[in-house]
C-alpha cells in the first residue's frame, strides 16, 4: 500500500491524485478499452461456441457410428438366432417326418383293424323267430284224449324247449365273442390315441417354434428398418450384458490372484535373479505371465470349439487344423495345470521352511516346533493346495466367453460413455461462452461506473452544447454507440 | 524373419521397461560393546534376528560392526552378508549369520572407548559398496562418544548422503538420570553432525517392535 502513495505522509492526498489521474485516463481509454472487451468476449465465446458445436457433431456422428454398430450386432445375433430356430426346426421336421409313415401306417392298419373288430362285432346269429311262440303254443294246445297226439305234442313241446335252449345258448355266446371284439378294440383306439397324442405333440412342437420364428423375425425386421425402438431393446441387452460380463470377468480376475498367490512363492525360487521389470521383481512376473499363459490356453480351447470367435483366423481353419490347434492348447493347459499343482505343493514346503526359520530366530525352535507341528503334519493344507493349482487354471480358462461378451458389449457401452461425455462437455462449454459473454459485459458496466464522473460531465457538457445547437438531438452515450462501423451496419440476424 | 524381428523388437522393448533402479536394501548394524553397553550384546543380537534378519529380502545385504575402541578398522566388521537371489538360499545364508550373531553375543569383549564416529564412517563405505536402492544404518549404543587418545574422527559432508540412520535401544547412563537435558542434548549434537553429512533421516528409537516402520515396511 505505501508504495503506491506519492507522498507517504499524506495518504489521503495521494489517494486523491490517484484516483483523479485513474481516472482521466481511463475515461480517454474508454473506448478502446470498451472495443477490446467486446473483441475478447467475442473471441471467448465464439471458440467456446464453436467447441461445443465441434463436440455436439461429433457426439452425434458418434451416435450414429455406435447405432450402426450395434444394429448390426443385433442383426448378426437376430440371424444366427433364426438359422438356429431354422435348423431346429428342420431337424424336427426331418425327425418327425422320418418317422410318419411308419406312423401313418400303423394308424392305418389300427383303423382298419378297428373297422374289422366293427364289422366282426356286428355279424350276429339269427335268433330263430318264432320259437317261444311256437313252445307257448303247443304248450296251450288242449290235452287230447288220444295218448299218441298227446305223445307227439309232448314230443314237439320237449324238441321245442330244447331248441329255444340251443339258440338261446347261441346267441349268448355271439353276444359273448362280439364283447370280447369290442373289448379288445377298445386297446386299438388307445394305440390310435397315443398315436394322435404323438402327432399333437409334434405339431405343437412345429407351431413353437413357428411361433419363436415370428418373434425373431419381427425383432430382424425391425432391427432391419432401424426402428428405435429395436435400439433401445438392443441397448438395454447390451448394458445388461456388460455388467454381468463385467462382474464375472471380475470374480475370475479374483481367481486369477489367488492363482498368482500360489505360484508367485516357488516362482522366486525357480526363477530368482535381482532383475526388476516394471516395477516388480521377475519373478513375480514370471508368476504372472504362467496365469496369463493359462487364460490364453483357455480362450484357445474356446475358441477352437466354436464358443468363442475371438479370433476369425482360428474359426476360418479347416477342422482338422482345428482340432490340432484344440489339442495343443488343451494339452498345454494340462501342462500348465499341472505345473501349478506340483508349485502349488512347493509352496506348502517353503512355507514351512519359512517358519520354520522365523522360530528358529526368534530363538522359539523347542516351544515354535510343538505348536505348528500339528497343523504342518497334516497333508491336508498340501493337497487342497494342490487340487486348488490344479482346478484354478480349468476354471480361469472358461474366462474366454464372458471376456468375449465384455469386450462385444464394452465397445457400445464405451462409445454411448463417449457420447455422454462428450454432450455433456459441449453443454459446460455452451454455458461456459454464455458465462463469459456476459462476465466481460459486466466488467464493460463496471469500468462505466468507475468512471462515472467523468461520464456524467461528458453527459452534461454534451446536453448544454445540443441547447446551445438549438435543440440537436441529445447523443445517449450507452456501451451501444462505441461499436465501431462495420458492427452498427451489420444486419441483424433473425430469430430462429 | 518378420516373426524374428517382431520378437526382437519385443525384447528390446522389454529391456527398454526394465527397471534399472537398485531394490535391494543394505543394513548396517552397528553394535557398542564399550562400558556398560556391552552387557546389552545379547539383547542387540536378539533384536537384530528376531527384528532386521526375517524382513530381509532376498538381494539385500546386512552388516554387523562393532563400536569399540578403533572402530574404522576392517577387524570391526563382526558380519557381513549379501543374500542370495534364491530364497531357500537365502534363509539357509540368513540361518549361518544368526549362528554368527549368537557366538558373538556368547563372547566377552569389552572395550574402554566408544568409537561411533569411525564405526558410521566404515559402515557408509561398506552401505556404498553395495551399490542398494536403500541404505539403512541401526545403532545400537548409548550415543556417548569417547574416542581414544590421538584418534581423529570427522564425518564428510556427503558421507552418510541418502542413508537413514536410527538409534535404536539408546541406553541411558548414570548422568542422564541426573540431568535429562543432557541425554537429549547429546542426541540432538548427533542429530546436528548427521545431518550436517547429509543422513536421509536421523530417528531415535526406543521400542525394538516399531523396526517394521524403520525398515520401510508399512
Amino acid at each position: 500500500m505505501q508504495a503506491i502513495l506519492l507522498w507517504p505522509d499524506r495518504p489521503f492526498l495521494s489517494l486523491l491524485v490517484l484516483w483523479i489521474v485513474s481516472q482521466l485516463l481511463l475515461y480517454a481509454a474508454r473506448v478502446p478499452m470498451h472495443r477490446a472487451l467486446r473483441k475478447t468476449s467475442a473471441a471467448l465465446g465464439g471458440a467456446f461456441r464453436i467447441a461445443a458445436r465441434w463436440l455436439r457433431s461429433a457426439s452425434e456422428e458418434l451416435r450414429g457410428r455406435n447405432r450402426e454398430v450395434l444394429l448390426e450386432s443385433g442383426r448378426g445375433d437376430a440371424e444366427a438366432r433364426l438359422e438356429r430356430e431354422f435348423q431346429r426346426l428342420a431337424t424336427t421336421f426331418t425327425n418327425d417326418l422320418k418317422g410318419y409313415p411308419a406312423l401313418h401306417r400303423r394308424l392305418d392298419e389300427s383303423v382298419k383293424r378297428v373297422e374289422e373288430d366293427l364289422v366282426a362285432s356286428s355279424l350276429t346269429p339269427p335268433e330263430a323267430p318264432g320259437w317261444p311262440e311256437a313252445v307257448a303254443a303247443v304248450a296251450n294246445m288242449p290235452k287230447a284224449g288220444d295218448r299218441t297226439v298227446q305223445k307227439v305234442l309232448d314230443e314237439i313241446h320237449r324238441s321245442a324247449q330244447a331248441q329255444e335252449r340251443k339258440a338261446l345258448q347261441d346267441w349268448r355266446e355271439a353276444v359273448a365273442k362280439r364283447h370280447a371284439i369290442l373289448a379288445h378294440g377298445a386297446s386299438r383306439w388307445k394305440v390310435i390315441r397315443g398315436l394322435l397324442e404323438q402327432v399333437g405333440h409334434s405339431v405343437s412342437g412345429v407351431l413353437a417354434a413357428s411361433g419363436r420364428i415370428d418373434g425373431y423375425m419381427e425383432t430382424y425386421q425391425k432391427i432391419q428398418r432401424g426402428e428405435s425402438s429395436a435400439e433401445r431393446v438392443l441397448a438395454a441387452s447390451a448394458l445388461n450384458l456388460f455388467v454381468i460380463s463385467l462382474f464375472v470377468v471380475a470374480v475370475a480376475g479374483f481367481g486369477g490372484f489367488v492363482n498368482f498367490q500360489l505360484v508367485a512363492r516357488p516362482m522366486a525360487e525357480l526363477v530368482p535373479g535381482g532383475a526388476w521389470v516394471f516395477g516388480m521383481p521377475v519373478s513375480t512376473i514370471a508368476a504372472l505371465v504362467i496365469v496369463l499363459m493359462e487364460v490364453a490356453a483357455g480362450i484357445f480351447v474356446m475358441e477352437t470349439l466354436g464358443i468363442t470367435h475371438l479370433f476369425p483366423r482360428l474359426g476360418a481353419l479347416s477342422p482338422s487344423r482345428r482340432r490340432v490347434v484344440f489339442g495343443v492348447a488343451l494339452a498345454g493347459l494340462f501342462l500348465l495345470a499341472s505345473i501349478e499343482a506340483t508349485l502349488a505343493i512347493l509352496r506348502e514346503q517353503l512355507l514351512e521352511a519359512d517358519k520354520a526359520l522365523a522360530l528358529s530366530l526368534a530363538g522359539e525352535t523347542a516351544r515354535g516346533a510343538s505348536t505348528v507341528a500339528a497343523p504342518l503334519l497334516s497333508r491336508i493344507p498340501v493337497i487342497g493346495q494342490a487340487v486348488l493349482g490344479f482346478i484354478l487354471p480349468w476354471i480361469l480358462a472358461m474366462i474366454a466367453v464372458p471376456l468375449e461378451m465384455l469386450v462385444e458389449s464394452g465397445r457400445h457401452v464405451a462409445g454411448r460413455a463417449l457420447v455422454i461425455l462428450l454432450r455433456a462437455v459441449g453443454g459446460i462449454l455452451r454455458i461456459a461462452g454464455h458465462v463469459v459473454r456476459y462476465l466481460v459485459a459486466a466488467l464493460g458496466h463496471a469500468y462505466d461506473i468507475y468512471i462515472i464522473v467523468p461520464l456524467q460531465a461528458e453527459r452534461l457538457a454534451r446536453g448544454r452544447d445540443g441547447d446551445r445547437r438549438g435543440g440537436q438531438a441529445h447523443h445517449e452515450f450507452t456501451p451501444s454507440s462505441l461499436r465501431n462501423p462495420a458492427e452498427q451496419t451489420a444486419p441483424v440476424r433473425a430469430p430462429r | 524373419m518378420r516373426t524374428l524381428r517382431n520378437a526382437a523388437a519385443l525384447a528390446i522393448a522389454l529391456a527398454a521397461c526394465a527397471d534399472a533402479r537398485s531394490h535391494a536394501r543394505a543394513i548396517c548394524v552397528l553394535v557398542d560393546v564399550s562400558g556398560t553397553y556391552a552387557d546389552q550384546r545379547a539383547e542387540v543380537v536378539r533384536v537384530v534376528k528376531s527384528g532386521i534378519l526375517p524382513r530381509l529380502l532376498p538381494g539385500d545385504s546386512l552388516i554387523v560392526i562393532r563400536i569399540g575402541d578403533h572402530s574404522y578398522t576392517k577387524d570391526s566388521v563382526e558380519a557381513t552378508v549379501t543374500l542370495d537371489s534364491q530364497p531357500s538360499h537365502a534363509n539357509a545364508q540368513k540361518l549361518a549369520l544368526a549362528g554368527k550373531l549368537d557366538r558373538f553375543a556368547a563372547g566377552d569383549q569389552r572395550t574402554r572407548h566408544t568409537d561411533i564416529s569411525g564405526a558410521l564412517l566404515l559402515a557408509a563405505e561398506y552401505l556404498r559398496e553395495t551399490r542398494a536402492g536403500r541404505k539403512s544404518i541401526f545403532i545400537f549404543s548409548d550415543m556417548k562418544e569417547e574416542l581414544p587418545r590421538g584418534a581423529q574422527r570427522s564425518l564428510g559432508a556427503d558421507e552418510l548422503a541418502g542413508i537413514d540412520v536410527v538409534a535404536m535401544n539408546v541406553k541411558r547412563l548414570a548422568a542422564d538420570e541426573q540431568d535429562p537435558a543432557a541425554y537429549r542434548k547429546r542426541l540432538d549434537g548427533w542429530g546436528t553432525r548427521l545431518a550436517a553429512a547429509r543422513a536421509a533421516s536421523w530417528n531415535v528409537v526406543l521400542d525394538p517392535s516399531d523396526l517394521a516402520s524403520q525398515l520401510g515396511e508399512h
